[in-house]
């Protein structure tokens, strides 16, 4: 036994060799893409329908819609009524996730390789051929009205609903909340769903991504039997501009009375998922708040006790999302919270990032990635991305050398471009008696306080 | 649903795990997946740490996993939430590694990790690029054999101002936040271990003093007291050899004392228990718990099939009674908890729809539990499929593993109950589900925790 020394971190061992699963492609004659890739050593698949039709395509007086019918698949089919498929599906031991998301609706089923193709005959009848029968379409919509009721008296969603109520300008889709408004839920019914999956879901507008113990031709095989005869129709794009909400920076407290925390959010809008700055955004947002390391942590966390937690993010949709900084704070604690990461994220745009900054979050990066990728469904949720932003099929084999391209002076550019102090949507949820008048005297912009929402 | 209070990391690092994921089990079917075996080894050094090594040559990564045998459990009266102000400070470095340095030396490994706090135990754990092994077990190894000389006044303030605001953030200011709080205090006596919460009071975490660090640090955190399991790809020759040196040295600690109070009780409550809470909330909740044996005995596996028949998945007679016929609930959950010490407890709830009467949820809900008396072979089946399939998904994961390993080794001193737990579940069949039913799910077993909307004022 060789002896060792505790002073300082032992060095790595030499780097073990790491492959990312091959993709393998095929396309079915009605335009149905098909994506297959052998991953882990369980007999487990993950099938996963991903439909070119998100909640971005809603129409504001139909906010929600693309929600419900995510939801509605799962009422019954022309042959099996809801309890009948739901039966069916659990007794083979799957569960079934289907969900709307701003860009795609996705359909996701993980089972034993052994009862994929029983199962996958239960998929494709719910996804091609759904009956929504009127009572259980009114059910799930007054279900959802329900969560937008329950969203309110929740701090932590009602200060993501308020936060995308004012990065947006009000007719961009992303200001609204992606199951909708009580307005808009209200008008929903059978006939709004059954055209919506009348419009969007068509071969040739979806793709079905298989994962795990399958190769690519028995993957084709299965989907030409269950989809080949899926007639191909004409998909249609939502076009809409992403404007922001605020021209200046501004403060939004929301009014909770006696609340012990404030759940601070501090947003603008981001940038889309193919814009040129994305990864040295990753690695920029990795410094700031995206890491338990990260700045905002650092010091709203360690340094202060403000908080739990303090994290940041870029929503990167086709479109331009989000881009929040968050944060539940101590009541007391609200306003020099605010303060301190206002102060970081412009210490980050004027100063940048030291190289060894940079160079540990292009290591976190690079090193997370596969563990990130353990299960067939965290891989078929990354092969999802690749179909939705029309990614090529070797991008995870590029995935690290592009991280560890950006440079320090790439972090420092980006932070200049995209953290706009001057454009800031700040929402506060919380008790506006205790937190408004110290928010008032930061002088960040002008408060507004909320008190029907 | 998480079981234990987590550090509250962000993005890309693990989240506390579910409720599900601690009833590893399988199936009756008999297909060769429902029989996946994870190989494992096991051994103990001189001065009594468990290891635990599982090999999987998938992906270049290995799970770190060290099970503490210390809880909420073990707190003493004025003390409670202190187990979990613990666990954070066992984040704050130690004499060879510096404040923040666990974090950022894992964060640059490109590992991520985490650690938890529960009623049984608390957990520390990591997942790294397989190379950096070693550093992972420096890590590990210092804070447990030489924690004390890095803990400061100023850390402890620091960690309990972050512990009180995580109070705030999952049960003072969150709709419905403290109901497992007050389910334990209705299902366990005052003096029992479960009585209190993981998060504590805030006047404890208040009185908490470098002392009590201390003195928790010298009677818990010995190596008698853990297991440690590694999972992933890794040469189990030269893991063996690096546990041995950097664990190998710290002494053992004293026996550990009793866990403090009554901990035989009862397996039924005795008499119906009821409460009523108002809050700033839009509609009812009922939450039901009833006290069953506890995790590992024979009588739990009844129950956690149980929980799946009634609410797991949208075939459950719950939901399809409840939610999809009689349209009474908004959502519905059922599950047993994996505790171990006198008597564990099954937790239902269901929140009810606008306009629903709380009385009429209620009735529905006893009527689906009275209903169990005539539970199918299908009920069972379908519920048992269901636990079945999860466990293989979980088991893709090596942290999941890992967790796993340390779990039934620390618990039960079995690792190859990961193997054979499901032997436990593919026993259950609907009479003995029926016989669970009548012998624990009655009224004088039933504590009731029941949400209403605050009357007047709070209108925000």
């Amino acid at each position: 036994m060789s002896t060792i020394s505790r002073d300082r971190p032992p060095a790595p061992g030499p780097i073990r060799p790491m492959t990312f699963p091959a993709i393998e492609r095929r396309r079915l004659d009605n335009g149905l893409a098909i994506l297959a890739a052998r991953h882990g050593d369980l007999p487990l698949v993950t099938a996963e329908l991903v439909v070119d039709a998100g909640a971005a395509g809603d129409p504001a007086r139909k906010a929600g819609l693309a929600h419900l019918t995510a939801n509605a698949l799962e009422t019954g089919t022309r042959s099996r009524s809801a309890d009948e498929i739901a039966w069916e599906l659990e007794s083979l031991g799957v569960e079934l996730d289907a969900e709307a998301t701003w860009d795609a609706t996705t359909v996701r089923i993980t089972v034993p390789s052994e009862r994929l193709e029983a199962a996958f005959a239960l998929f494709a009848d719910l996804v091609r051929h759904p009956a929504f029968p009127e009572a259980e379409v009114e059910r799930l919509r007054d279900e959802q009205l329900a969560t937008i009721l329950q969203r309110r008296k929740e701090p932590r969603a009602l200060a993501n609903d308020m936060a995308a109520r004012f990065i947006f300008a009000p007719d961009v889709p992303y200001a609204r909340p992606l199951i909708g408004t009580t307005a808009s839920v209200e008008g929903l019914g059978r006939d709004d769903v059954e055209a919506f999956h009348r419009t969007h879901f068509l071969p040739n507008a979806s793709s079905i991504l298989f994962v795990g113990d399958i190769d690519a031709d028995a993957a084709a095989g299965l989907a030409d039997r269950h989809f080949g005869d899926w007639p191909a129709g004409q998909p249609t794009t939502p076009e809409f501009e992403v404007v922001p909400g605020v021209e200046t920076s501004t403060i939004f407290v929301v009014h909770r009375p006696g609340a012990v925390q404030s759940e601070i959010r501090i947003g603008d809008v981001g940038v889309s998922r193919h814009h040129e700055d994305y990864f040295p955004l990753l690695v920029m947002n990795t410094i700031l708040g995206g890491a338990f390391t990260s700045r905002l942590n650092m010091s709203l966390r360690e340094r202060h006790g403000f908080t739990y937690g303090a994290h940041s993010s870029f929503a990167f949709r086709r479109r331009p999302g989000p881009f929040v900084v968050q944060a539940a704070v101590a009541t007391e604690v609200t306003a020099r919270a605010v303060e301190e990461a206002l102060k970081e994220m412009a210490a980050l745009r004027a100063d940048g990032a030291t190289e060894q900054e940079v160079a540990a979050a292009r290591d976190y990066l690079r090193g997370i990635l596969p563990l990130q990728l353990q299960t067939t469904d965290q891989l078929a949720s990354r092969l999802a991305d690749l179909v939705i932003f029309d990614l090529p099929d070797d991008y995870f084999q590029h995935y690290r050398e592009e991280i560890a391209r950006v440079e320090p002076a790439d972090v420092h550019r980006v932070a200049r471009d995209h953290l706009r102090l001057d454009r800031l949507a700040i929402v506060v949820v919380g008790d506006a008696d205790r937190v408004a008048p110290a928010l008032e005297s930061l002088g960040v912009g002008g408060v507004w306080v909320h008190v029907d929402y | 649903m998480g079981l234990g209070l987590g550090l509250g990391l962000g993005p890309g690092a693990e989240g506390p795990e579910h409720a599900l994921r601690a009833a590893p089990h399988t199936n009756t079917s008999g297909g060769g997946w429902a029989n996946v075996k994870i190989p494992f080894e096991q051994f103990r050094l001189d001065n009594g740490l468990r290891v635990v090594f599982s090999r999987d040559s998938g992906v270049p990564v290995v799970a770190i996993n060290l099970w503490y045998q210390v809880g909420s459990r073990n707190e003493r009266p004025g003390r409670t939430g202190f187990a979990h102000l613990f666990e954070h400070m066992m984040f704050q470095g130690s004499e060879h590694v510096p404040e923040s340095g666990h974090f950022a030396l894992i964060e640059q490994a490109g590992g991520s990790l985490n650690g938890s706090t529960w009623l049984d135990r608390t957990n520390y754990f990591e997942t790294l690029p397989s190379h950096y092994l070693e550093l992972g077990l420096w890590l590990e190894s210092d804070r447990l054999g030489w924690l004390l000389p890095a803990m400061t006044q100023e850390k402890l303030d620091n960690q309990r101002d972050v512990v009180k605001n995580e109070r705030r953030w999952r049960v003072d200011n969150q709709p419905y936040g403290d109901w497992d709080e007050r389910i334990q205090a209705l299902v366990y006596p005052p003096d029992h271990p479960y009585h209190h919460s993981v998060i504590g009071s805030m006047e404890d975490l208040d009185a908490a003093s470098l002392e009590d660090v201390e003195q928790f640090f010298r009677t818990y955190y010995a190596p008698n007291n853990a297991v440690l399991t590694l999972c992933g790809e890794f040469d189990p020759a030269q893991a063996r050899d690096l546990v041995e040196r950097y664990f190998g040295e710290i002494p053992p600690g004293p026996p550990v004392p009793p866990i403090p109070g009554r901990t035989e009780i009862p397996q039924v409550i005795g008499r119906p228990v009821r409460e009523v809470v108002e809050q700033d909330i839009s509609l009812p909740r009922f939450y039901l718990a009833f006290r069953i044996p506890p995790y590992g005995s024979e009588g739990y596996y009844p129950a956690t099939v149980a929980a799946q028949v009634l609410a797991w998945g949208r075939a459950s007679r719950l939901y399809r009674r409840l939610v999809r016929e009689r349209r009474l609930a908004q959502d519905v959950a059922a599950y047993a908890f994996p505790i171990v010490v006198g008597a564990s407890m099954l937790v239902l709830w269901a929140t009810a729809r606008p306009g629903v009467e709380p009385e009429r949820l209620e009735a529905a809900l006893l009527d689906e539990i009275a209903a169990l008396r005539d539970v199918s072979a299908a009920d069972v089946e379908r519920a048992i499929h269901l636990i079945e399939a999860r466990r293989l998904i979980d088991l893709q994961r090596v942290d999941e593993r890992a967790d796993m390993l340390s779990m039934y080794t620390s618990l039960f001193d079995d690792p190859g109950r990961i193997n054979t737990e499901i032997e436990s579940i593919r026993a259950v069949t609907p009479e003995a589900v029926r016989d669970f039913a009548a012998a624990f799910l009655g009224e004088e077993n039933r504590a009731t925790l029941l949400y209403v909307p605050r009357a007047e004022g709070g209108a925000a």
